[in-house]
């Protein structure tokens, strides 16, 4: 009889432990900001986002050599996606264009991408984005001033939340069209007016 | 009181009113359902709709996790006051963005949430998957109230209740003033009817109201009572001439008839002087001159007495007869059995009685004339003395017995009989069954016995065959 109360015993205190365990995870992950202590995080939901944005902008149909060649994301510059955006775009397919990531060093090899993750020092993003002027690729980056640069999507952080910026001037001018769904909750970049 | 058995009027209004409340009923139950079915289903293919559309827009905010995009789209529900709330959850099925004037509601929405819509009386819920390239983003709950829906149903429910009745009552009216013209036409007809039915007055005419088939029938009504008065005109006019050639004919007759009874008065009355003459001188050849006639001229003296005393016999019995049918009948209570035992003794001096058997029953007492009654009787018992004269025991049976009301009499003899063949001829005057070689007799008697038993309002029958008797019946009433 002592026996069995006493193995009771011990599971109560152990239903006891269990509870206050994910009662203690639980607060970490809710109480704590988004991205404070988690880049990694961060970069998922951006990987997400790239992702995403295939939905919402439309090519010119000659930036695909045929029905059922890749639609590619470029990454210049270090990767901080890590494997996320591998995973994200794992078996994804817009159309039939299967979705595929590449990775770039220099920005020549990055001609043949449809959405470029340019993950650059600043001062080096405006020529980066002249030598990919014409190109009907969807600039992306987290850049601060990526936008004003002549960037077409900057992806900040607000409210512990990630923003887009869009830079609709540049898009029209890579014959980009975006969706008026991601304009509607995107921010818009206004060019600042130019005195003559 | 069963339906055939009503007035015409109130069973065409019933039968109109039925009709019309089951059209009504039918038509307005209908209607309304249509408009039900119809109605939810508009409210749900516009909310699957409205849901579609903000699920499809709501993908970029999903997509790039902007709650205040997707909480203003859903604020533009606010044009749809029939949807109380709107709930976007995200893929994990976390509540993701909400609209809701109401939203104590929230925990009831269920977990997980069922896709497709379910209703609930006045509540529509609807959830739809939100799609992105064949990845589901994250689910749309919306909540409809229908009760607005429902209200105005109340409302319609009532309209057309009023509806109903007033139309009913409409057509009360109007089928009371419509069917007027038919029934009274019928009405007016049947009168008629029972007026001749009632008084015989075949003057009268039913009133036409219109054309249709109840004038029709007015005017077939109303030709058979011409008909009907044409013929009782001229009925009464034939029989009128009837009566007249009748009472004409009467008149003939009864003069004929005096004529020939006085006639065969004074020619029996008349005959009978000649006829004493001739027996009276006979008598006096027989009494003094007898020693002067030889034997044949004694039988000769002998015949002509005895024809002649046949004659006066004969002409006594018609002079019976003849007075007979002048004679009134006073009636007055006759012991029967008397009357047949005077008339048997009164004929015991011409017949020989030691041979006849005589059997008398009981005979009910009449209503009659006892002299007339007399002389039935005696012809009766004269003819079964008469007929079975012949045999050597001749047996004669009397009685009477009532039956249905009459007292019937009757007389038997087993003597020759005849043929009932020629039963109908006895009871006519002159008319023998037998020649006088066979029977004496002058074909009177029987002629009489009819005439005074139809004067007492009976009947007189015979029946008989050939050499095993006859049987003489008549009837008085009791």
């Amino acid at each position: 009889m002592p026996a069995l109360r006493t193995i009771a015993h011990m599971c109560g205190i152990r239903t006891w432990f269990r509870h206050t365990a994910f009662l203690a995870v639980y607060l970490l992950v809710c109480c704590q900001p988004l991205f404070a202590q988690s880049p990694g995080r961060e970069y998922q939901l951006k990987s997400v986002f790239l992702l995403h944005f295939t939905q919402f902008v439309e090519w010119p149909e000659t930036s695909f050599k045929s029905d059922t060649s890749p639609l590619i994301i470029g990454v210049l510059g270090n990767n901080p996606f890590g494997a996320y955006l591998e995973q994200a775009v794992a078996g994804e397919k817009v159309d039939f264009h299967p979705v595929v990531v590449r990775y770039y060093k220099k920005e020549s090899e990055a001609s043949g991408c449809h959405i470029l993750f340019l993950n650059a020092e600043p001062d080096k993003i405006a020529g980066i984005l002249g030598s990919l002027h014409g190109k009907n690729i969807l600039t992306v980056s987290d850049r601060p001033g990526f936008a004003r640069q002549g960037g077409m999507i900057y992806l900040f952080n607000k409210d512990n939340k990630i923003k887009i910026q869009v830079n609709i001037d540049a898009c029209k001018k890579s014959e980009l069209v975006l969706s008026s769904k991601l304009l509607r909750l995107a921010e818009i970049f206004e060019p600042p007016k130019t005195n003559n | 009181m069963p339906f055939r058995n009503l007035p015409i009027r109130k069973r065409l209004l019933r039968v109109i009113l039925v009709i019309n409340g089951v059209v009504l009923t039918v038509a307005c139950t209908a209607f309304f359902l249509y408009e039900y079915y119809n109605s939810r289903s508009n409210t749900l293919n516009k909310v699957s709709a409205i849901g579609q559309i903000i699920a499809t827009n709501s993908t970029a905010a999903l997509a790039f996790d902007n709650k205040d995009d997707a909480t203003e789209i859903l604020t533009a529900l606010k044009a749809e006051p029939h949807v109380e709330m709107a709930v976007l959850f995200d893929e994990r099925g976390t509540q993701f963005s909400l609209y809701g004037r109401d939203t104590t509601m929230l925990p009831l929405i269920p977990h997980p949430l069922p896709e497709g819509h379910r209703i609930k009386g006045s509540i529509l819920e609807l959830a739809l998957p939100v799609m992105l390239n064949g990845h589901r983003l994250g689910t749309l709950y919306l909540r409809s109230n229908m009760g607005a829906m429902h209200q105005r149903f109340q409302l319609y429910a009532t309209i057309v209740v009023v509806v109903m009745v007033l139309s009913f009552l409409l057509s009360l009216a109007l089928v009371r003033w419509l069917t007027r013209s038919i029934s009274d036409s019928i009405l007016s007809l049947s009168k008629t009817a029972a007026v001749i039915s009632q008084k015989h007055d075949y003057s009268v005419r039913a009133g036409k109201m219109g054309n249709d088939e109840m004038g029709g029938l007015t005017d077939a009504f109303n030709h058979m009572l011409d008909t009907i008065q044409t013929q009782n005109r001229t009925l009464r006019q034939f029989n009128r001439t009837l009566e007249q050639k009748v009472q004409q004919r009467t008149a003939e007759l009864e003069y004929a008839n005096k004529e020939l009874e006085s006639f065969t008065y004074s020619v029996s009355h008349d005959l009978r002087a000649p006829l004493r003459a001739i027996i009276g001188y006979t008598a006096i050849l027989e009494e003094d001159y007898s020693d002067k006639l030889d034997d044949e001229g004694k039988r000769i003296t002998s015949v002509i007495k005895n024809n002649t005393l046949k004659m006066g016999q004969l002409i006594d019995d018609l002079l019976a007869f003849s007075r007979m049918t002048r004679q009134e009948v006073n009636r007055e209570t006759v012991d029967m059995c008397a009357v047949v035992q005077e008339v048997k003794d009164s004929l015991a001096g011409d017949y020989d009685y030691s041979r006849v058997d005589w059997q008398i029953v009981a005979l009910p007492p009449a209503a009659a004339n006892p002299g007339l009654i007399q002389q039935v009787w005696m012809n009766l018992i004269a003819n079964a003395l008469k007929y079975s004269s012949k045999k050597e025991k001749a047996l004669i049976q009397i009685g009477g017995y009532q039956q249905e009301g009459k007292l019937v009499y009757f007389v038997k003899d087993n003597g020759v009989g005849f043929n009932q063949q020629y039963g109908h001829k006895l009871f006519k005057i002159f008319q023998r069954l037998h020649s006088m070689e066979e029977f004496e007799g002058t074909g009177v008697g029987l002629a009489l016995v009819h005439k005074i038993v139809a004067r007492h309002g009976g009947e007189v029958w015979a029946e008989a065959q050939e050499n095993k008797g006859a049987a003489f019946y008549f009837s008085l009433p009791a």
